[in-house]
């Protein structure tokens, strides 16, 4: 009886709370993470030489550097710049420009597999590069991209595990703490974990439905 | 009789490292000419034909349209210019992602600035014209290759253009197809359309081109009448190689 008083009335609301901020990082880091990595990816291919250095070495950086030690830059590491943020702005900041540096791959990768031919065409129907690149390209590449990018957005939500590491506390530091306070650590991460997997559950099917709202006859769907 | 021709290439150039694919080619075209580029694969009709709308940029080389020179260097000037040549390729390059409707619809939205509903009636119109009514709405994928390369000629035909570049139309086609794309083309002709269309189908030259170019390792080594080059070919070159293709297809 205790026991399910105690669920009840410390771990389930604590876990409830963790996990609406979690969701208020990821949403908006999936997203801003998503557009950097488009607009860089297009960089990459489609750049000048100047933007294309630019593109490549913020790749590199944002890739090559752990994500925690990102983290506590922005967050510890900017105020002696003079600059303050929040944890929960620190944590989207980090997890956004990381997860752009991914996304940016894929997206790269599906740029590069649409046919010249079609580049071709379209420039001699007079468009511009631009105008190439969003209706011919784009359409295309973002179609081509999607698992890959869906991959991207399912590791974000458990890597947004890392804000409470700079007091952000979402799910996984409100399970910390609970855990520390009763010794019940098992019971209380394995409750941690079943919820990152609902949530990755409802990631990857709303990222199916995307994917087969976007399906095209002939396009993609091999076999089908 | 002179007259300004509607298109005039001067000096065409490319080099690809060492490797000269086109040399100091030139080419003038008039109103309502049918210009046939022949010659052996990869001996620079492709070059040529992209040569003349910039989508390779060549080394040396000038173009005029109607009289006027072309600066591909000022970006507004070579995307007006574009729309006015019709671009279509060996291997049909549609937009996959777009219906049959769409890809023509889409140059004339984005480029032109053309309202949806014009743009619209205009591309039935033009998918008519190819015989592609009933396809309208289908995409790339679900049709042929005949209907592919016709959509690709409404596509084109939509922008209005003064002139059509034809790189091997019918080259990735069964015969039956080729007959379908074909007869477009000439049709096209009846209408007083201008076009330079490269092609291996020699019967089709010498029955419809105005003039013969024959192409051979970037060099246009000689230009004239059907007659002249299929049967009274100056070059000895261009003899090999249309009795060659007699060879292989009975009468030329």
């Amino acid at each position: 009886m205790e026991e399910v008083l105690f669920i009840q009335h410390d771990v389930i609301p604590a876990l409830w709370r963790g996990m609406i901020v979690s969701v208020e990082l990821i949403i908006p880091s999936a997203l801003c993470g998503l557009l950097i990595g488009i607009v860089i990816g297009v960089s990459r291919v489609f750049g000048n030489a100047f933007l294309k250095t630019l593109a490549n070495t913020y790749v590199a950086i944002f890739r090559g550097f752990p994500l925690v030690v990102q983290l506590f830059i922005w967050y510890f590491g900017l105020p002696h710049l003079g600059i303050y943020l929040s944890p929960y702005v620190a944590s989207v900041l980090g997890f956004s420009l990381c997860s752009g540096a991914y996304h940016s791959e894929y997206v790269r990768g599906a740029l590069l597999s649409i046919k010249r031919g079609q580049l071709l065409a379209a420039q001699s129907l007079g468009f511009t590069k631009m105008k190439m690149i969003a209706s011919v390209v784009l359409p295309q590449a973002f179609r081509r991209a999607l698992p890959g990018c869906g991959n991207e957005i399912i590791y974000l939500i458990k890597y947004s595990s890392l804000a409470y590491m700079i007091t952000c506390i979402e799910l996984t530091g409100e399970g910390k703490i609970i855990a520390s306070e009763t010794f019940k650590y098992t019971e209380i991460f394995l409750i941690v974990g079943i919820v990152y997997l609902l949530l990755t559950s409802v990631a990857s099917w709303v990222l199916h439905r995307i994917e087969n709202r976007l399906r095209l006859p002939g396009f993609d769907n091999y076999g089908l | 009789m002179t007259q300004t021709p509607v298109l005039r290439i001067e000096g065409m150039t490319k080099r690809y490292g060492q490797k000269e694919v086109l040399r100091d080619a030139s080419l003038s075209v008039n109103e309502g000419q049918l210009k046939i580029l022949i010659g052996p694969s990869g001996g620079g009709k492709s070059t040529l034909l992209q040569c003349i709308n910039f989508l390779v940029t060549p080394d040396a080389g000038r173009v005029w349209l109607k009289g006027e020179e072309i600066v591909r260097t000022q970006k507004k000037v070579l995307y007006e210019y574009r729309q006015k040549l019709g671009m279509i390729f060996q291997d049909f390059n549609l937009f996959d992602h777009l219906t049959a409707l769409h890809n023509v619809t889409i140059g004339l939205v984005r480029v032109k600035g053309m309202s949806k509903q014009d743009a619209r009636d205009k591309a039935v119109y033009e998918l008519e014209r190819v015989g592609l009514k009933d396809h309208i709405s289908k995409y790339p994928a679900q049709l042929s290759g005949g209907q592919k390369q016709r959509v690709s000629i409404a596509r084109a035909l939509a922008m209005d253009p003064e002139v059509m570049l034809l790189d091997e139309p019918t080259s990735a086609l069964d015969p039956e197809l080729i007959s379908e794309v074909l007869t477009v083309i000439e049709n096209l002709r009846a209408n007083g359309m201008t076009m330079v269309m490269s092609t291996h189908h020699m019967g089709f030259a010498r029955e419809v081109a105005d003039e013969i170019v024959f192409l051979e390792d970037g060099h246009i080594l000689e230009v004239g009448t059907p007659d002249k080059i299929f049967l009274n070919a100056e070059c000895d070159r261009t003899r090999a190689f249309c009795s060659k293709i007699l060879e292989l297809y009975g009468s030329a």
